[in-house]
């Protein structure tokens, strides 16, 4: 088996000058990076904006990639970097809009439709720091230590704030989903 | 085991960096207690939120962007112009097997890296035009190693992506255009394959392009492609293709509209 190549040996070639192969690039993160904007500021339009910003970053600043670096932590630091310089610019409040619920594929069942919204609610009712980490642990699944690293505090830090933004989004959630609903519910849902 | 420890600890269960022990107190109380196994069904909730997709604008806007800094090599915009098709140096590394071929480009990208990061940060300021001319054939060379290895990819999607990416240097490459056509031959995905003709329908004025999809005719059993193969060489007034859609339209085996489609062929191309 051939084994894919590896985003760190594309990136060198982006940095050598090979923009066409950003595209690659492009293609293997795109979804993964607007997804995880689109929840973390509920936002679609100004997540595509977030993710072209990235890739302008990314040949912008080529040079200061290093051979050796993970390529994935790297990314996400250039992302969390475009998200904090567009909220410096506006603060938008963004209000839950049931569109930003993304289409059920093969579990369109109404309630689990419903449960992911609240779920999709709850989370934007987090502070931003608390949403991010658990976004970036959970629906990413990056490893503990790529969040220490490209975040700036110890791994032991991110587990921390990962079970207190759980703890969190739980008291939402129930209060979202009123006194008679519990977490319970969403098991199937979710 | 209470739950500010299990809660605690419910990051590492995630990731099974428990030991047995841990992981068996952990499963052990999230039976017994709610509001441990509601923290839980949460994080397991947000594992299995849906991938969400842009719009198709996303990528007009990237492609957009990436013309305008070909273009401009350098110069980044964030609100691009159309701009026309880059000019490459071509090389010629000799490509033998793809395992071969990554770890050279694996070899090849730790030099060129060390020498493109000398050129490209201006660290050096005298530069003759032959350092630069070598370090631009290499950079194609280790390029096409990349396109290569891509299109020999196990899954679909990867190979897909080497199709797309192999054409965006228009200058035609020998070697990239060989690969694309072996791709159109014996991939074993009609997408791949019909994307590969795609590709390839930039090259009317190759010669090895023009026999290629006449030979792959022969060898097609998709009726899709078949078609789409059928169409291009008409289009391209391939008449050397007139005597294998002769065979094609003769053939029982063959599906119907594809043996219609090259009777029809046959007649235009007449």
């Amino acid at each position: 088996m051939i084994r894919p190549v590896p985003d760190e040996e594309l990136m060198m070639l982006v940095r050598g000058g090979a923009g066409d192969m950003l595209g690659v690039l492009f293609d293997r993160y795109q979804v993964p990076l607007f997804s995880f904007y689109s929840k973390l500021t509920g936002d679609r339009a100004a997540s595509e904006d977030l993710v072209q910003e990235v890739f302008v970053r990314i040949l912008k600043y080529r040079h200061s990639y290093r051979p050796g670096t993970a390529f994935r932590p790297w990314i996400y630091k250039i992302a969390r970097n475009a998200h904090a310089d567009q909220a410096r610019r506006r603060r938008p409040e963004v209000e839950f809009q049931p569109e930003m619920v993304p289409p059920s594929s093969d579990r369109d069942l109404a309630a689990d439709i419903q449960q992911e919204a609240l779920l999709h609610r709850a989370l934007l009712e987090l502070p931003e720091a608390k949403r991010e980490v658990l976004l970036l642990s959970r629906f990413q699944g990056l490893p503990y230590s790529e969040i220490a690293e490209l975040t700036g505090c110890q791994v032991g830090a991110v587990k921390v704030r990962i079970h207190r933004a759980l703890q969190d989004l739980r008291e939402i959630f129930l209060r979202l989903g009123g006194d008679n609903r519990r977490v319970a519910g969403v098991n199937h849902g979710l | 085991m209470d739950c500010d420890r299990v809660a605690k600890l419910l990051p590492d269960y995630w990731q099974d960096a428990l030991s047995t022990a841990d992981a068996e107190l952990v499963r052990a109380h999230l039976r017994t207690c709610s509001a441990c196994h509601e923290l839980e069904v949460l994080g397991e909730g947000l594992a299995h939120l849906p991938q969400e997709q842009p719009s198709p604008a996303l990528r007009q806007r990237f492609l957009a962007m990436l013309d305008a800094y070909e273009e401009g090599q350098g110069e980044v915009s964030r609100f691009p112009r159309r701009a026309s098709a880059p000019v490459s140096v071509t090389g010629s590394w000799p490509w033998t097997r793809p395992s071969v071929a990554i770890g050279a480009a694996a070899l090849l990208l730790l030099v060129a890296g060390f020498l493109a990061g000398r050129y490209f940060n201006g660290g050096e300021a005298a530069h003759s035009q032959q350092e630069i001319a070598a370090m631009q054939l290499e950079l194609t060379n280790m390029r096409q190693l990349v396109v290569l290895s891509m299109l020999q990819q196990d899954s679909a999607s990867e190979r897909l992506q080497g199709v797309t990416w192999s054409v965006r240097q228009r200058q035609a490459d020998p070697k990239i255009l060989g690969a694309l056509l072996h791709t159109l031959r014996y991939d074993s995905s009609v997408d791949v394959r019909l994307a590969a003709l795609d590709a390839l329908s930039h090259y009317s004025d190759q010669t090895q392009v023009r026999q290629g999809l006449t030979d792959a005719l022969e060898t097609q059993q998709s009726p899709l492609v078949q078609v789409e193969l059928i169409d291009l060489l008409v289009e391209w007034r391939a008449r050397g293709a007139v005597e294998q859609l002769h065979k094609i339209e003769q053939d029982p085996k063959v599906d119907p509209a594809v043996r219609n489609r090259a009777r029809r062929a046959i007649n235009q191309l007449g």
